[in-house]
């Protein structure tokens, strides 16, 4: 027989006798009997299903949201990594489950983690559509009156505030963008890891990023030992070598604990989007010179270092300015003559090239479209001197990236839309604005991590984008981009496999698919 | 909660709280507050600090509440009201303290003698949560002379015509019980009925508990000197399974009832 814990409040005995001693008036019977049909509407009757809907009259979510939340409260007891691909409304899922367990007395105080630029946009959220009374944390608040909390990850990790925030003791986590505590050894992931996390939901359209241990330490936070402890997994999933069976394990395991909606499931309408790679061929001379800086390390240890060989290699396949700059950089650190003189001498082939083929092949590409693009680059170099390529050809472009302030950023985002065809991003351009006007996107350079790849598309391919989307990738043929879309389709396998399947990034029909047609 | 009935329902507490209805549409209201009222509702202290010190002539506010937003076809600017919203809270809260304990007499029919006797009501609501919540209302009822004890009480109550005054030509029997221990009764005849309930989400919620125990503590099971977050962790599933019981008391009171509903 199992012992229950009994609590009763008690405050009303107390009225009753004072009324009874003639100390105070009688209570309105008309009150009384509403107050009875009031609580008798809003009783909840049933453990099961969401009473949320009945306080959010004007709030009209998709049904894959809805049974999102059911999902997560149900079935997953609120701890939960909500993993819908972008643009499917994953605040709303969370919004929802919130609301549930506000109006079930779960929860009485949350706290949520977002990203810096997306705090306003929380609060306004979670205020307007669910009518929720949060707020955005700022300094000198007294954090033990506010009941819902909305805060940088940044800030909350901060001495001054992590020990307030531990001792508050929040019944519900939520942390957006979660795949940003991929890494175990941040100092925001420690701080994650010490929260008391009675209920958490983990938000992010990209659990895995480049392996699977991201996963596993993303998991670990929600719920330690749900995939076993580091050494069983590491185990099990250590090296390069196949592991199919072990992943289809995983699959499932992680499935326990995470929802994840894809658009084509969902009866929302989307556009389709067109992935296609575009191989590109270096000319004779380009091919050489790519030739002669692979070879430099075995001039000096400068280079033989594999990182700077790989950069270097990835610079050349973007332009001969982005490759110049970091052999620039590399000569002042050599010290022997004749190591100067060949850095000298290469960067003098360098810069006797004529145009960058795959900058020729970006301005086929706008010159087809006959549109506006959005061209990502890795370089800033690269950036620059695209601006002026194409300007020579006649196209206005406008550059982009992270580290401009919101209203540069904004200001950009305007020109892009009233008087430029193309706007030149770099990575860290990549989060947080919305360009649905755009519907091509020339991936000039590929990143390591193909998840950056669906952030990228992410910027057009979502609600509000009326038109097909044209996602172009450029690889140069016979070099380093070679290994780099093999490392991808890889990566992208592993992705599929453990997590579900993926809307297209790389190529109209991915890998997996082109293999087993060729088996076939 | 359908618009209609939000509408009805603020009627009735501006009513009943003497606030003259300005204006009453069918889809809006504008309400003239009383000074009570105002310090009930507003919530701005200092004004009527300053007012009281002053001695100034109060303003209390005027307020437009839509109800129906939807069918609202005139230019009128106003909180919306609708199910959920803070201020529809703030009301029914309101109503809640101002309906807690009543003390009625039910009408006889008229010329004719009655006799009525004397209850306690008391209507509770029982939450059973753990990581999931359900909700019961009891509505218990005592007979003030036999002892006698009765459920779904204030269903039965809604066939009775009821008023705050004793009727003419009406007695009222005096009680044996006492009604401060009639609620002590009551009290214990519910946890009674709820101790004997069928409990099985309170055992299937320690089943998954003690799961997810068993879980994290494979989690840590090579680590010697287990960290302080083991001890977080442990703290959180007993806060996210352990099965409580809370009992609220609703309303209630004291009633003089003809005969004995059944």
């Amino acid at each position: 027989m199992i012992t229950l814990r009994i609590e009763k409040t008690s405050d009303w005995k107390e009225k009753f006798l004072k009324r009874l001693d003639d100390q105070e008036k009688w209570d309105s019977w008309l009150f009384y009997s509403m107050s009875y049909d009031i609580e008798k509407e809003n009783l909840i009757s049933d453990f099961h299903g969401l009473q949320a809907l009945k306080h959010l009259p004007n709030l009209k979510p998709f049904d894959h949201q809805l049974e999102a939340a059911e999902t997560v409260i149900e079935k997953m007891n609120g701890k939960a990594i909500l993993a819908d691909e972008v643009g499917l409304g994953k605040t709303i899922e969370a919004g929802l489950i919130l609301k549930e367990y506000l109006v079930r007395g779960l929860v009485k105080k949350a706290l949520i983690l977002a990203p810096a630029s997306l705090v306003n946009q929380w609060v306004d959220e979670l205020n307007q559509k669910f009518h929720i009374p949060a707020i955005a944390y700022r300094k000198n608040y007294a954090l033990n009156a506010c009941q819902i909390v909305v805060m940088s990850i940044d800030m909350a990790k901060r001495e001054a505030y992590r020990d307030q925030i531990y001792a508050e003791d929040f019944d519900l986590i939520i942390i957006d963008e979660a795949h940003k505590l991929k890494n175990h050894q941040t100092k925001n992931y420690q701080f994650v890891q010490n929260l008391k996390k009675k209920f958490c939901l983990l938000l992010t359209a990209t659990p895995i990023q480049n392996n699977v241990f991201e996963l596993f330490h993303l998991i670990s936070l929600l719920k330690p030992g749900h995939l076993g402890n580091y050494e069983s997994f590491q185990a099990a999933f250590k090296g390069n070598k196949q592991h199919d069976e072990a992943e289809e394990f995983l699959h499932e395991l992680v499935n326990q604990v995470m929802v994840r909606n894809r658009r084509q499931d969902t009866e929302m309408e989307w556009t389709s989007r067109q992935v296609q790679v575009y191989p590109i061929q270096f000319t004779k001379e380009e091919q050489a010179a790519y030739e002669r800086i692979s070879n430099l390390k075995e001039l000096s240890p400068i280079f033989s270092h594999s990182f700077s060989m790989i950069t270097l290699q990835r610079e050349m396949c973007s332009s001969k300015e982005a490759t110049c700059l970091t052999l620039t950089k590399m000569k002042e650190r050599c010290t022997n003559a004749e190591e100067i003189a060949e850095i000298d001498r290469v960067i003098t082939q360098l810069m006797s090239l004529q145009h960058h083929s795959k900058a020729e092949k970006a301005y086929d590409i706008i010159k087809k479209a006959n549109d506006k693009v959005i061209i990502f680059t890795e370089y800033e170099a690269t950036q620059i001197y695209l601006q002026s390529y194409l300007y020579s050809k006649g196209i206005t472009s406008v550059p982009f990236n992270g580290r401009f302030s919101k209203s540069k950023r904004d200001w950009m985002k305007q020109l892009f839309e009233q008087k430029a065809q193309v706007l030149i991003a770099t990575e860290s351009g990549s989060e947080g604005i919305n360009l649905q006007f755009c519907s091509h996107v020339i991936n000039y350079d590929l990143p390591w991590n193909p998840m950056k790849l669906e952030q990228r598309i992410g910027r057009v391919h979502r609600i509000g984008q009326d038109e097909d989307v044209y996602i172009y990738n450029l690889a140069v043929q016979n070099t380093i981009e070679d290994h780099i879309l093999n490392l991808l389709y890889k990566k992208i396998g592993v992705f599929e496999k453990v997590v579900g399947e993926l809307d297209d990034i790389l190529s109209y029909v991915n890998k997996r698919q082109d293999v087993r047609k060729m088996n076939g | 909660m359908y618009p209609q009935k939000i509408h009805h329902y603020l009627q009735s507490f501006f009513k009943e709280n003497d606030c003259p209805i300005l204006s009453d549409h069918a889809h809006y209201l504008i309400v003239q507050l009383t000074v009570e009222m105002d310090k009930k509702m507003m919530n701005r202290p200092y004004y009527w600090q300053y007012i009281e010190a002053t001695g100034d002539e109060p303003i209390p506010a005027q307020l437009t509440f839509i109800t129906n937003k939807n069918e609202l076809t005139e230019k009128i600017t106003g909180e919306v009201i609708h199910a959920g919203s803070p201020r529809l809270s703030q009301i029914f809260s309101l109503m809640n303290e101002m309906g807690a304990v009543v003390r009625m007499y039910e009408v006889g029919k008229s010329g004719v003698e009655t006799i009525l006797t004397p209850w306690v009501i008391i209507n509770y609501k029982v939450s059973y949560y753990s990581h999931q919540t359900k909700e019961f209302i009891y509505s218990l009822g005592m007979n003030l002379m036999t002892g006698e004890v009765l459920k779904d009480f204030q269903e039965s109550l809604l066939t009775r015509s009821l008023q705050t005054e004793i009727p003419k030509h009406t007695f009222c029997l005096p009680y044996t019980i006492k009604p401060e221990n009639a609620v002590d009764r009551l009290d214990a005849i519910l946890e009674n009925v709820i101790r004997k309930d069928d409990h099985t989400w309170a055992e299937e919620a320690k089943q998954r508990w003690e799961k997810e125990k068993m879980i994290l503590d494979y989690f840590y099971e090579d680590t010697t000197d287990k960290p302080e977050r083991y001890q977080i962790e442990q703290q959180a599933l007993a806060e996210q399974y352990e099965a409580n019981i809370q009992i609220d008391i609703i309303n209630g009171g004291l009633f003089y009832l003809a005969a004995c509903p059944s």
